[in-house]
């Protein structure tokens, strides 16, 4: 990208002006001019900013348009650190996997006082809703689920030791028995009974499936967490929970029906039929598919599911933030619990 | 309660920029889980009682505190694996019993999405 871009007469503030200087250095840059940085929706653990720069000279001459990607002040315990992040993406995208380019990150010394990183923005919609009910892209549906497929597949080829992703805990042999440890705890804290979960967590401890090579799990791959333009994908986000894994966590959560949004009968993430999806990760040479160990997956993915609701409702019952949309979450453990039944007990209910 | 969601959802939401109508379609939720919660009573949370008393071998309350004090005690049991075995069929009856009960105040349009009976 070349030429001179012309310098507007955008509004100055000294948190735009830092955030110029550090992408000046960070590019080598003579100059560089932010002409706007706002805030885009959505995102409860993490906040996105839209930053467009133009830059005059260094690696990014030209105009660009970036994201800058920070933690929200309610980022969860379990998130990765922006630097961590960072790593994680220079990883997955250096892996062939469709992310937006990571760029630059800094930590809490930098232009913001507190720790960030920035991305290439990509073009499309994550919205949920918006993918599981347009017609376009159920006309290209199948398509799109073998394409996750293979994305996936192609993350999971990411495997341990990795020095650059030193920073990330081991797998080993009590992973699920660790989760569901976690889990426990969390609704100790929660305080309120709930029965399901407790005999679906059971479930899981008895059932805990044999140990396979780790590789890396993005661990929040899931529809409303990549883009598409029209019927094409163009990213996958979110990568704060990534981690050492058994691949069958990834799949199993993509599949569960809390992802599947307006389209419960389409088991692959409300998009499509899991086959496409299967065909598309199979087709990448990472290994077949086990349906037994996905099953493990899905109910453990239901019941992650629900502990993430009642713990964002108790951001509102217990930490007093006003947020309606958080206290409504918590409603949506009751549904993670019918999904468990439905799992573990079909038709149990006559 | 039923007037005030009316007028939010169907006078007022519209009113709204598009950015905050949002919070509006979850105030109005949270009206009709209110209203469907008030309609329904103590009746769901005794019927669970009921049924978690005949696994106990109790005689079923008729206070919802003393429910749940019962579920609590469930809860607990299901985790220490008290109730394997033969009484794994009322266990499973229990749950059921007790999440369409939540779920028929909660979110009946999920449940009805799932095929069952609302």
């Amino acid at each position: 990208m070349a030429g001179t871009p012309s310098r507007p007469s955008d509004e100055r503030s000294p948190r735009k002006e830092a955030l110029a200087r550090f992408l000046a250095a960070a590019s080598g840059a003579t100059s560089v001019e932010i002409t706007r940085f706002e805030r885009l929706q959505g995102g409860s653990v993490a906040e996105n900013w839209a930053l467009d720069a133009s830059f005059w000279g260094g690696s990014m001459a030209g105009e660009a348009r970036l994201v800058l990607r920070t933690p929200s002040p309610t980022r969860l315990a379990s998130s990765l650190s922006p630097a961590a992040q960072f790593a994680i993406l220079k990883a997955a995208f250096a892996a062939g996997v469709t992310v937006p380019e990571p760029l630059f990150a800094s930590g809490e010394e930098g232009p913001l006082g507190k720790p960030f990183f920035i991305m290439r923005r990509v073009e499309g919609t994550a919205g949920a809703q918006q993918i599981t009910r347009d017609p376009r892209i159920e006309a290209a549906s199948d398509r799109i689920a073998e394409t996750l497929g293979r994305e996936l597949a192609r993350i999971h080829r990411i495997r341990p030791p990795r020095a650059d992703l030193s920073f990330l805990p081991p797998y080993d042999e009590v992973a699920a028995e660790r989760q569901i440890a976690g889990f426990r705890a969390s609704l100790d804290r929660h305080g309120a009974p709930r029965p399901v979960l407790e005999w679906a967590m059971a479930w899981l401890e008895r059932h805990v499936p044999p140990l396979v090579p780790a590789v890396l799990c993005h661990h929040d791959f899931r529809t409303g967490n990549y883009m598409l333009e029209g019927t094409r994908l163009t990213g996958i986000l979110d990568w704060e929970f990534a981690g050492w894994g058994d691949p069958h966590e990834d799949i199993g959560w993509f599949c569960s029906k809390g992802w599947r949004f307006a389209r419960l009968d389409r088991e692959a993430g409300g998009i499509a039929d899991r086959a496409p999806f299967y065909r598309g990760y199979e087709a990448e040479g990472e290994g077949a598919v086990d349906p037994a160990r996905v099953r493990f997956w899905e109910v453990l993915a239901s019941v992650r599911w629900a502990m993430l609701a009642l713990e964002q409702s108790d951001r509102y019952m217990k930490g007093g933030e006003k947020n309606l949309d958080l206290a409504l979450t918590g409603r949506r453990a009751t549904e993670c619990e019918l999904e468990l039944l439905m799992l573990l007990d079909p038709g149990g209910y006559a | 309660m039923r007037l005030a969601r009316e007028v939010l959802v169907d006078e007022l939401t519209p009113l709204l920029p598009p950015e905050r109508q949002l919070d509006a379609r979850l105030a109005a939720a949270a009206i009709a889980i209110a209203l469907r919660e008030a309609a329904a009573g103590d009746e769901p949370a005794l019927a669970v009682a009921a049924e978690l008393a005949r696994l106990y071998g109790l005689e079923a309350p008729q206070d919802p505190g003393r429910g749940e004090e019962m579920l609590r005690r469930f809860a607990g049991d299901l985790r220490a694996g008290a109730l394997a075995g033969p009484r794994e069929r009322g266990v499973r009856k229990v749950l059921w019993r007790l999440t369409l009960a939540k779920l028929r105040e909660g979110n009946p349009k999920f449940l009805a999405a799932n095929g069952f009976e609302v």
